[in-house]
């Protein structure tokens, strides 16, 4: 399914990328956005800027690497999109400024929340665990792509991939306890005061 | 999907990765707009014949692939017989316009290495480019031209730069420069972030050339 579009790129060949091809690509780099970003408004703002960047002029391609080029690009418009943003005034949001939640938010209803706050916790991570987390498990590159396309050396994104993982690993794993206990704290707070 | 939330890290890793969510409907509406919207005009760049000077930048295009090779060190794959035969081809493409987000460059570049915008400093205007891949290389050139008789040609290879040797070595900022003239042309080559760039032009003299091929967007240099 997720590599279905996808091949091994030709390391040697180039070519022009044709913009027309670029539409296939549009769900994979909306779900990356939603995981660099946290927020589906923010994903969208994000993947038409990043295809408005590519679609600016004509781009010489290596290979079948569309969707390597288009990371590179992701992520170059997401890392300005962060500095642009740093240097903006904080405000306060009204409450007008509040989206709405989408009523029809995922294809499987009884997945949103877990999509949602598996993205929201990824999008919580450093930059760099971030980005090799989402270039690897989200979009689907090999490493050796994501590498390329995040400017780092295999090594060095196998590292943050490892420890992005393991990040968002442990943080999810925290706020299934703290369900846990939550669901099961009035029984163990009466259970704690018959004893003492 | 799981019944449950995930736990372990695979687990984690598993469920990240079996994520199929579909963007929304208008942000595919938007995309589309926006390919029907540029596609014409990036498509047009590339197919587009240049009426002006064609010929002229077809032959230096000629030279400056031509001298690619011949500066290349052994091992790059790169062959006289396959320069010949791209000199024989006849794709071009109009001229790229200025980066509007760099007034250094134009809206082309090979892996990110940019052409210079040189219309302003040094009254170069670029008039076409073509692309041309020599054994897995691309070689985009573009070409500039300076009134009715002066042309240059600018070529940045992609991948790896062959080694570069022989001709007459000046050094810039640490950056060795090779000039030799080839047909009549005055050639420079030269490396930008590890690609192999060369220039070539008629009735341009090598300081000329020097200048434009140092020249870093700073003003710093003169032509």
């Amino acid at each position: 399914m997720r590599d279905a579009l996808r091949s091994e790129p030709s390391p040697d060949l180039m070519r022009t990328l044709d913009p027309h091809s670029l539409n296939k690509h549009v769900d994979r780099l909306y779900r990356a956005a939603w995981a660099l970003c946290g927020s589906r408004e923010d994903a969208e703002d994000l993947v038409q800027e990043t295809f408005a960047r590519v679609l600016s002029r004509p781009r010489v391609l290596r290979g079948d690497d569309e969707l390597y080029y288009l990371m590179r690009v992701l992520r170059n418009t997401f890392l300005t999109s962060l500095r642009t943003a740093s240097r903006r005034p904080v405000t306060a949001a009204a409450i007008e400024d509040v989206v709405a939640a989408d009523p029809k938010p995922t294809n499987r209803p009884e997945q949103a929340y877990e999509v949602q706050e598996v993205y929201a916790t990824i999008s919580e991570l450093p930059d760099n665990f971030r980005l090799a987390l989402v270039a690897v498990d989200v979009l689907g590159l090999s490493y050796r792509e994501a590498a390329q396309a995040l400017r780092v050396r295999e090594a060095t994104l196998t590292t943050r991939l490892f420890r992005a993982r393991k990040q968002v690993a442990e943080r999810l794993g925290a706020d299934v306890a703290e369900i846990r206990r939550e669901d099961t704290g009035p029984s163990g707070v009466l259970s704690s005061e018959g004893t003492s | 999907m799981s019944e449950r939330p995930p736990h372990t890290e695979s687990e984690i890793v598993e469920f990240v990765r079996s994520i199929d969510e579909r963007a929304p409907q208008q942000l595919h509406d938007r995309i589309e707009a926006l390919v029907a919207e540029r596609a014409p005009a990036v498509q047009r760049r590339r197919l587009t014949p240049v009426r002006l000077g064609f010929s002229g930048a077809f032959a230096l295009a000629a030279v400056v692939v031509a001298l690619v090779l011949v500066l290349s060190g052994g091992g790059t794959g790169l062959t006289l017989n396959k320069t010949v035969a791209l000199t024989l081809r006849h794709a071009t493409m109009a001229a790229p316009a200025e980066n509007p987000h760099d007034g250094t460059e134009l809206a082309a570049d090979v892996e990110g290495v940019a052409f210079p915008y040189w219309d302003d400093r040094f009254g170069w205007r670029s008039t076409g480019a073509r692309i041309d891949h020599l054994d897995g290389h691309a070689v985009q050139t573009v070409f500039y031209a300076r009134g009715h008789s002066q042309w240059i040609g600018y070529a940045i290879v992609a991948g790896k730069a062959p080694a570069v040797s022989g001709g007459v070595v000046r050094e810039r900022e640490g950056t060795p420069y090779h000039f030799l003239t080839e047909d009549g042309a005055s050639v420079v080559t030269w490396l930008r972030a590890g690609h192999l760039c060369v220039v070539a032009g008629h009735d341009v003299s090598k300081a000329a050339l020097m200048a434009l091929a140092s020249w870093d967007g700073a003003g710093m240099l003169n032509a």
